[in-house]
């Protein structure tokens, strides 16, 4: 149950949800109420920077357990081109757009972080997708931007993409924005608003918009080098934008203990002010809320995740803690520490004092559960998708393919796996469920790796209401 | 207008020459010649395609090992545009970019996705 500082849960009075014809749930209770159990899928699928001589791809996956083809790769949306890196994605339409009569959540709108190219997927037919357009990267250029990332739709149906480079791949990032057609309308914001950039989530009824820093395109693509965090080159900031404007607001440095922010979500419900920012290289979670007496946002490190000696390494590895997200009735923190092989859950009830619910120890490389069905695996939980009741997690374990290279080799030879827990939300516990494994080691051309996950339906890391 | 020999040894994998138009990149070239090799942004920016000056024509092979000096990639190749995901330590050891890369002579050259993730290790090990 949320207490008072999350500013409820009930949707307000304010907001009439009686003509709801667009896409998506009219809010958050009635997608956990409304929403069906996800039977498919679609997975971020890649041999960018391997010797797979093939391109990267979209799977759809079968989740539906009285399938008999249950825990299989049912489709495979193979890109155009070699070398995209497909990393992250996102609808073009979500529960923000719940009054756009006429708009579907129908296209998937799916970048290249290397090639700077952007695919859209028409997923009419949920099984058997199909490419549709394609935005190439000189287009992109135009408008001195690269690596895309981040896809949000905006509640009239835009389309906004965070961009972390400029065109040669050196700072400052920014925003593309796409029109309904899925052609580039222009940069979103005015320029020279941010240096860097990576993850953000708004929040319309509240008009805030928060950005996160990953780095240069040239810094973080070749892999992690600590050179560049002493020489400054990794973000370490909270940009809090006006949302109508497009403007930075406030910057918050989160400073030592902030160390690369990456993935950030605002709590579900539309009111609320209040979120989390996950540290990745300091291994920190940091709660944010907008403080009404002080006008303005603050940020404070909410859990710590300490650094672990491992025989084999010499210095203490950090966990890494590469992504997160929040269940759908804002009660639970879900994140994956990638090195550590680790995945926890918070009761975030109270958001200024997370409370440690639970942890899965699996893969990585202190995990106690080193093997799903007799395979081995690579590397460690990364990114996750949670079922809208809450009640199922899901994760890939790839997370960038030069830097999987460096901490998980084996993860190139072997490819990815999709995993999954049993969530008990009402006693706040995680089990590995060992009947679930989706291999990605498996595919035809050869061993691929596995990133982000989403639903047909709309999940908790893509969904914004208004 | 010139053509050289460019060996394209795969680590772990099959060697072949190919002959390279001065104003072609390499990535072009072994696209052409149906000798795929690893690419991203192809511009220079990602280091997925990147490659490892062995030896360039008439010189003795650069063994790794032995090249404390590295050997200079400005012997072999020009670049279309600056090199961007090479840091100077990396070019001082002869990496090359070969989206970006256009040859000056016959030489020999290391490529794959081994040679990309040889130019930054796990910093904690
Ligand atoms: S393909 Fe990105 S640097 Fe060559």
């Amino acid at each position: 149950m949320s207490d008072a500082n999350t500013g409820g849960s009930e949707a307000g009075s304010d907001h009439d949800h009686d003509h709801h014809t667009g896409p998506g749930y009219a809010s958050p209770q009635a997608a956990i109420e409304e929403g069906e159990r996800e039977q498919l899928a679609y997975v971020m699928s890649l041999y960018t920077g391997s010797d797979v001589d093939a391109p990267d791809f979209v799977s759809v996956v079968d989740l539906d357990p009285d399938s008999e083809t249950y825990c299989e790769i049912v489709d495979r949306i193979e890109m155009p081109n070699r070398g995209d890196e497909l990393h992250h994605f996102g609808w073009n339409a979500c529960s923000s757009s719940c009054h756009m009569d006429g708009l579907e959540r129908r296209h998937l709108i799916v970048p290249g972080q290397r090639s700077s190219r952007i695919h859209v997927i028409d997923t009419k037919d949920r099984r058997n997708p199909e490419l549709v357009e394609v935005i190439e990267p000189e287009e992109v250029f135009e408008y001195d931007l690269s690596a895309p990332h981040t896809v949000h739709c905006v509640p009239d149906g835009q389309i906004l993409i965070s961009m972390l480079g400029d065109a040669d791949g050196d700072l400052p990032g920014g925003f593309l924005e796409l029109n309904d057609d899925f052609e580039i309308e222009g940069r979103w914001e005015p320029p020279g608003e941010i240096e860097m950039n990576y993850d953000y989530w708004y929040q319309p009824r509240q008009n805030v918009m928060v950005s996160t820093e990953w780095a240069a395109p040239k810094t973080y693509y070749p892999g992690f080098d600590l050179d560049d965090v002493e020489e400054g080159k990794y973000g370490r900031r909270l940009h809090f934008w006006d949302w109508e404007n497009g403007t930075v607001e406030q910057t918050i440095d989160l400073g030592e203990e902030g160390l690369i922010p990456l993935e950030v979500r605002f709590l579900h419900t539309p009111e609320s002010t209040h979120g989390f920012v996950g540290a990745a290289l300091s291994s920190n979670m940091f709660h944010f809320w907008y403080d009404e007496g002080a006008g303005e946002y603050r940020a404070e490190k909410a859990i710590d995740f300490e650094a672990r000696d491992h025989p084999d390494w010499e210095m203490p590895v950090p966990g890494l803690t590469t992504d997160i997200l929040i269940s759908m009735d804002d009660r639970y923190l879900f994140g994956s520490n990638w090195l550590h092989g680790e995945l926890w859950m918070y009761d975030i009830s109270d958001p200024a004092n997370p409370r440690r619910a639970d942890s899965l120890s699996v893969g990585g490389t202190f995990g106690e559960v080193q093997g799903v069905q007799g395979r081995e695996l690579a590397a460690g939980p990364q990114m996750l998708q949670l079922s809208l009741d809450g009640e199922r997690l899901y994760w890939t374990t790839s997370l960038f393919s030069t830097w999987d290279e460096q901490f998980y080799p084996e993860e190139g030879e072997r490819g990815s796996v999709m995993l999954k827990a049993d969530v008990d939300p009402r006693n706040g516990t995680l089990e590995l469920d060992e009947d679930f494994l989706v291999d990605w080691g498996d595919c035809p051309a050869g061993p691929a790796r596995a990133h982000e996950i989403r639903w047909p339906d709309g999940d908790c890391t893509s969904d914004v209401w208004q | 207008m010139s053509s050289y020999d460019v060996t394209l040894e795969r680590v772990g994998g099959p060697t072949r020459t190919i002959g390279i138009d001065e104003r072609e990149t390499v990535l072009e070239a072994a696209q052409r010649a149906g000798t795929p090799l690893p690419y991203g942004c192809r511009t220079g920016a990602c280091g997925t395609c990147v490659g490892r000056l062995l030896a360039v024509d008439g010189t003795a092979s650069v063994d790794a090992d032995a090249a404390e000096d590295g050997i200079d990639v400005a012997d072999a190749f020009a670049y279309r545009r600056e090199p961007r995901a090479l840091k100077p330590r990396h070019r001082d050891d002869g990496y090359v970019l070969l989206c970006i890369a256009t040859p000056e002579t016959a030489c020999r050259v290391a490529v794959g996705s081994q040679v990309q993730s040889e130019l930054v290790d796990n910093p904690w090990k």
